[in-house]
């Protein structure tokens, strides 16, 4: 199986889009004649490029992160510059999905998957599925420990996935888990979040960049004094 | 009251939908509101890189030397931001969805609890409500619509607003201005 992988992240080759679908790619690869190739939509003077590949792929995989709860700006432009022009065939390639967030809970990316669903039918494209993670923000400075179990299942979606052709249902229901944080952690996190210790990773960046002390800045605020 | 206009209109061959939003500003002129109309197309408005750089160098602002921040500012003082934009593939136009990834900026980096879920934490002490005027494609159906808003919705959610109605290019003007007047 061919599979041709739009990356929508504005990070490009250093984003954790890219990360995850690394490890799926590692997975998928294992069948013998799979191949995957993925093209970075950070890229966006590439149209062309994106609808060539478009109109040779065998199926389509388009990844990405949730930008103020939906697709990000390059990921909309090559949906109105590369899709929309294949809109009108009779059939495109099946389609599957990713859309990965920094926040914590599968919740957040639920309802730009129903737009996704309605994407691929709109293409008349068969939906393979759409997965969704949260918490993906941050990876890239965990230990390699703390991120093994999410980069395996990401390599155990790719495996299956190019051993049948399907998305595991079962693992892409666990990856998009917690939907929304049980009642107790969330009145833990609020407490948390109170005292600011949820905040500490920003603030760390914030005092090694030098602007920990204009954090609450509003700059675009007329009535008030900055 | 003050309401921003976002003219996401890509095209300026397009004018049904700059007259309508022409005619929405004048009603709502009439009626005494405050407008400002953003016509992003003739702005530079560059995509969101997802840095941080406004969160975590120069809190509030973007690092891209562009006109966002004049959209920024245009949101924040306002009490009603109307995001107008054709429907291209099921959603708002590319040009409106990158105006929309440079409100980042205005939310802290910081999250707590709201409404049970984790939202980031206000950075300005006022935020307009959102309102969507779309033109729908030939063939938009409610579903797609639905999606929209609700996918606003929760935009709004984040930026720490709430979506006070969607209206259709489709729906007489003074429909639009009722529900404003309604707010």
């Amino acid at each position: 199986m061919q599979l041709t992988v739009f990356n929508g992240s504005p990070r490009g080759l250093k984003s954790n889009t890219r990360i995850l679908l690394s490890h799926f790619q590692r997975g998928f690869e294992e069948t013998p004649g799979n191949s995957m190739v993925i093209h970075d939509l950070v890229r966006v003077n590439d149209q062309e490029a994106f609808r060539q590949a478009y109109a040779q792929a065998e199926t389509v995989f388009l990844a990405f992160p949730l930008y103020v709860d939906a697709m990000p700006g390059i990921v909309k432009t090559f949906i109105e510059e590369t899709l929309q022009p294949f809109a009108a065939r009779e059939s495109n390639p099946p389609m599957l999905f990713l859309v990965q967030s920094g926040f914590p809970e599968g919740i957040h990316s639920t309802f730009v998957a129903r737009y996704l669903k309605k994407l691929a039918a709109r293409m008349n494209a068969p939906c393979l599925g759409v997965v969704i993670k949260g918490g993906v923000e941050g990876i890239q400075s965990q230990p390699e420990k703390a991120i093994a179990k999410l980069l395996d299942s990401f390599y155990q979606l790719g495996l299956g996935f190019g051993q049948t052709g399907k998305l595991d249902e079962a693992l892409v229901g666990q990856l998009a888990q917690p939907i929304r944080f049980p009642k107790a952690v969330q009145t833990g996190l609020l407490i948390l979040s109170k005292f600011g210790l949820v905040d500490s990773g920003w603030n760390i960046q914030l005092k090694r960049n030098g602007a920990f002390e204009r954090r609450f800045a509003q700059p675009d605020c007329e009535n008030e004094a900055q | 009251m003050r309401i921003t206009i976002l003219n996401g209109n890509p095209n300026v061959e397009n004018r049904a939908f700059d007259e309508y939003t022409a005619r929405l500003s004048e009603a709502l002129l009439a009626g005494g509101t405050q407008v400002t109309t953003l016509t992003l197309r003739d702005m530079d408005i560059r995509y969101c890189t997802g840095c941080w750089t406004c969160w975590v160098k120069t809190p509030g602002e973007c690092q891209s030397k562009d006109d966002s921040h004049l959209v920024r500012k245009a949101v924040i003082n306002s009490d009603l931001t109307v995001m107008a934009a054709p429907v291209v593939m099921g959603y708002p136009s590319a040009l409106m969805k990158k105006a929309v990834d440079k409100l980042v900026p205005i939310v802290m980096p910081y999250v707590t609890l709201v409404q049970g879920e984790v939202h980031h934490v206000a950075r300005y002490p006022h935020y307009p409500k959102l309102a969507l005027l779309l033109e729908p494609e030939v063939v938009t159906d409610a579903e797609d619509i639905e999606i929209i808003t609700d996918l606003f919705r929760r935009a709004a959610l984040n930026l720490q607003s709430e979506l006070a109605f969607t209206h259709l290019t489709t729906q007489p003007v003074e429909e639009a201005v009722h529900a404003v007047n309604r707010l």
